[in-house]
């Protein structure tokens, strides 16, 4: 009886962060301011996104001593909501967040990126050691989820030829020194005038897909986009700088 | 026939048994795939892969390598005696036998030759059942299985979200059984008599009693002990317990929270001194620890295979148990086959009550809280004609109540269906009586996302304010001397349901010097849950003056 009902009335759909019940977004209202409040205080450094207080200038202090060679983005703050999330799909290993994780990052390319339209998805790569514990590359997930939303191919073209210790808690100038040369493209492969988006989960100091891009360019790619699920919020100048 | 990840310790293993030759189904499989092509051989002498499932499978046989033993032989026997009645994935075995001193290396071996030895079995986390559908067979849920690629194994590989909690189930992680040891062996009566440090009512010493007899007879599986909110029934189920430990029996109570399992542990430790209580739950220091007694939240019991003689839950309604069959799941299968289940409630859920109708479920009844009062009887209040609430000036009969409280020097906890109305009403009464009513302000709002939630209700213990509006955040757990109950929109049955309306009515009337509170449902009709809570409570006061129990 109970089954006849639910097949005659289905449940609305539910939220797939909180289970409450959605509309036709995907996710729900709740979720959704809390996931977006960050705009109203925050806007993002017009070369790397890390998030600066509205009404400082376009560029972080970062940027403005040292331009990366990309242009990243992110879909909110390392914090609240979206780091439970990420805590809870990268590390517990709740694989199904991966698509409702990958419409955040969509959202980031329409809004924020003006719909950018790129040749090719390019995940970071994890490292064999650490795939085998985690039995999956957060970033691939999220890559493969996005592309299927957009129609585009993705290719795991990077290889993590450095085995590197995870790079929490370290210093930026640390992380760069150990991800330096980590990361190569795939064979010989010539990637001329392709334009990449490259995906991971949080960018940090930028040390690790700031690898990933040069090898990416040097493999001849025209542009490198990154996109991320978080990253930082700039304060205020760093004083190591 | 059986599984293996190292051939060559196999053939070890069966050359010693004096066989010949040993075929092998090649090439290698995942552990899901091949546990499922073992159970269909098993059951049926033959086999289909699961939908979608193309492989060139072939069997090849002849002299294998025999590996060399790569522990000692008492190795195996050692670790089987460190872990009992449990299911556990290698990680957690590792840290089983760390806990207890064990050495255990190359472990994965080790409990290979235990399996092949009979004295224990393993399966993948997740496999597929005789139908091919996966499902998880640490938590035994099929609902929440995401198919992906694995870069453990290098398959496509089912993994199981709903146990997610307690570490990955996966296709390609294997879950060891132990079979429980442990025998009777029974204890000297006057080490499980619990040692209590204030006399029981007759109410509970009939229930007590009852409790024994469950166990000591055992010719029930299952028995419901349906008592009154704040009738002190975990004192009832220590009857069940003593008799349980006195014959040998392993007993696991188990409770919903964390916070249940950390407070009973002081509490059953000082009621048996002499006895090892063990406590278990998501963040203790151990979890895989053995003791007379185990105290575990639902979730731990997940560990857990058919080791107890005598499962005793308490809050059986409450969350998360209430709303997850895995808990239940994991519950029944920590019960030995045979074994006896206990549920503790106040508010048996709608099956239950049902079972206990048809007489299909034991039931023991403690209609009576420890002061001899009879349970406050809710009445209803149906405002004619207007009424309305969050708009213009209060009720005549809403207030009518809080002066009622106001006059009898309680408190008043207003019960509302949502979130949003909480700050609503609050506003709404503080406009109509800016300063009606003792302490400044006289009404304060509180639910579960609210950021200054225990500052309100510590403020609400210590009486600086006279009424609370909540949600049924509070609809257990908080015990307030003094107070009277009023439950707005009590027709709003999606929320208040039969249970959550005799939880909220078991508020008042709880304390000793205060026993005769007051309860109120204020609603725009009586529903049949409104009806129903309070037919309960009138069941009880009369089961209670029925037995001698009230004064």
């Amino acid at each position: 009886m109970k089954g006849i009902f639910s097949w005659l009335f289905p449940s609305p759909p539910s939220c797939p962060f909180c289970g409450r019940s959605r509309g036709n977004f995907f996710c729900c209202d709740c979720c959704w301011e809390e996931l977006s409040s960050w705009r109203r205080d925050l806007h993002p450094c017009s070369l790397c996104g890390r998030l600066l207080p509205l009404g400082e200038g376009k560029l972080c202090p970062f940027c403005e001593k040292a331009p990366p060679p990309f242009i990243a983005r992110a879909a909110g703050p390392y914090r609240g909501l979206l780091k439970e999330l990420i805590w809870e799909f990268k590390y517990r290993g709740r694989r199904s967040l991966a698509f409702p994780l990958s419409q955040l990052l969509g959202q980031v390319l329409f809004r924020d990126l003006k719909g950018y339209r790129p040749d090719l998805l390019v995940p970071v790569p994890l490292s064999s050691q650490r795939l085998k514990v985690r039995s999956f590359n957060q970033a691939e997930l999220l890559a493969s989820s996005l592309a299927l939303s957009l129609g585009l191919p993705v290719e795991p073209l990077l290889l993590r030829v450095k085995d590197t210790p995870p790079l929490v808690d370290l210093s930026p100038r640390t992380r760069k020194q150990l991800v330096q040369g980590a990361f190569r493209v795939e064979g010989k492969r010539r990637l001329e005038g392709r334009k990449i988006l490259l995906i991971d989960d949080v960018f940090t100091t930028g040390a690790t897909v700031g690898a990933c891009a040069e090898a990416l360019l040097l493999s001849g790619a025209a542009e490198v986009i990154v996109l991320t699920l978080a990253t930082g919020i700039i304060n205020s100048p760093p004083s190591f700088l | 026939m059986g599984l293996t990840h190292n051939p060559g310790l196999d053939w070890t293993f069966w050359k010693r048994r004096g066989k010949r030759e040993m075929l092998l189904l090649f090439p290698a499989l995942p552990l899901s795939l091949a546990y499922f092509i073992f159970q269909e051989l098993k059951d049926k002498g033959e086999f289909s892969l699961p939908p979608g499932v193309k492989l060139p499978l072939e069997w090849r046989g002849g002299q294998q390598a025999a590996a060399p033993l790569p522990f000692s032989p008492l190795e195996p026997s050692q670790v089987r005696r460190q872990i009992s009645g449990r299911i556990l994935f290698l990680e957690e075995v590792q840290k089983a036998l760390m806990e207890s001193r064990a050495v255990g290396a190359p472990l994965e071996d080790v409990l290979h030759w235990l399996y092949l030895q009979g004295e224990i079995d393993f399966r993948p986390g997740v496999g597929y059942d005789s139908q091919g559908r996966p499902i998880c067979y640490r938590c035994g849920q099929n609902s929440s299985i995401v198919l992906g690629e694995c870069g453990a194994c290098g398959f496509v590989c089912p993994s199981c979200e709903s146990c997610l909690s307690l570490g990955p189930s996966r296709g390609c992680r294997p879950l060891y059984i132990f079979p429980a040891l442990e025998g009777l062996t029974p204890r000297e009566e006057e080490l499980c008599l619990p040692q209590l440090n204030f006399a029981l009512t007759p109410a509970q010493e009939d229930a007590y009693g009852e409790a024994k007899e469950f166990v000591s007879q055992g010719k029930e599986g299952e028995c419901l002990l349906w008592a009154a909110c704040g009738a002190g029934k975990t004192e009832v189920a220590y009857g069940a317990i003593a008799e349980a430990l006195k014959q040998g029996k392993k007993v696991l109570y188990a409770c919903p929270r964390r916070e249940v399992v950390k407070e009973m542990e002081g509490r059953m430790a000082s009621a048996w001194p002499g006895l090892k209580v063990v406590a278990l739950y998501g963040g203790s220091p151990q979890k895989f620890r053995e003791g007379d007694l185990i105290l575990a939240t639902a979730h731990q019991a997940l560990r857990f295979y058919q080791k107890f003689h005598l499962v005793v839950l308490d809050e059986a309604d409450a969350f998360p148990l209430s709303a997850d069959p895995m808990l239940h799941y994991a519950l029944r299968r920590a019960r030995k086959p045979g074994g006896q289940i206990l549920w503790l409630t106040a508010t048996p859920s709608e099956e239950m009550r049902h079972m206990v109708r048809r007489n299909s479920l034991k039931v023991i009844y403690l209609p009576a809280r420890p002061h001899g009062h009879p349970l406050p009887v809710p009445e209803f209040i149906i405002p004619f004609w207007g009424g309305r609430l969050g708009e213009g000036s209060i009720p005549s009969a809403v207030l009518r109540c809080l002066k009622e409280a106001e006059l009898a020097g309680a408190q008043v906890m207003i019960f509302v269906p949502s979130v949003a109305q909480v700050s609503c009403m609050e506003r709404w009464f503080l406009a109509q009586i800016p300063s009606g009513f003792w302490g400044n302000p006289w009404v304060r709002g509180c639910h579960a996302g609210h950021p200054d939630r225990e500052e309100v209700i510590g403020a609400f213990r210590e009486r600086r304010f006279f009424a609370l509006i909540t949600t049924t955040l509070l609809e257990r757990g908080v015990t307030i001397p003094h107070v009277y109950i009023l439950v707005l929109f009590a027709h709003e049955e999606k929320i208040f349901d039969t249970n959550t309306l005799v939880q909220i009515a078991g508020r008042a009337g709880r304390h000793r010097d205060y026993p005769q509170g007051k309860v109120w449902f204020y609603g725009y009709k009586v529903t049949p849950s409104m009806a129903e809570a309070q037919g309960q409570i009138r069941e009880f006061n009369r089961l209670a003056r029925q037995r001698g129990y009230l004064k």
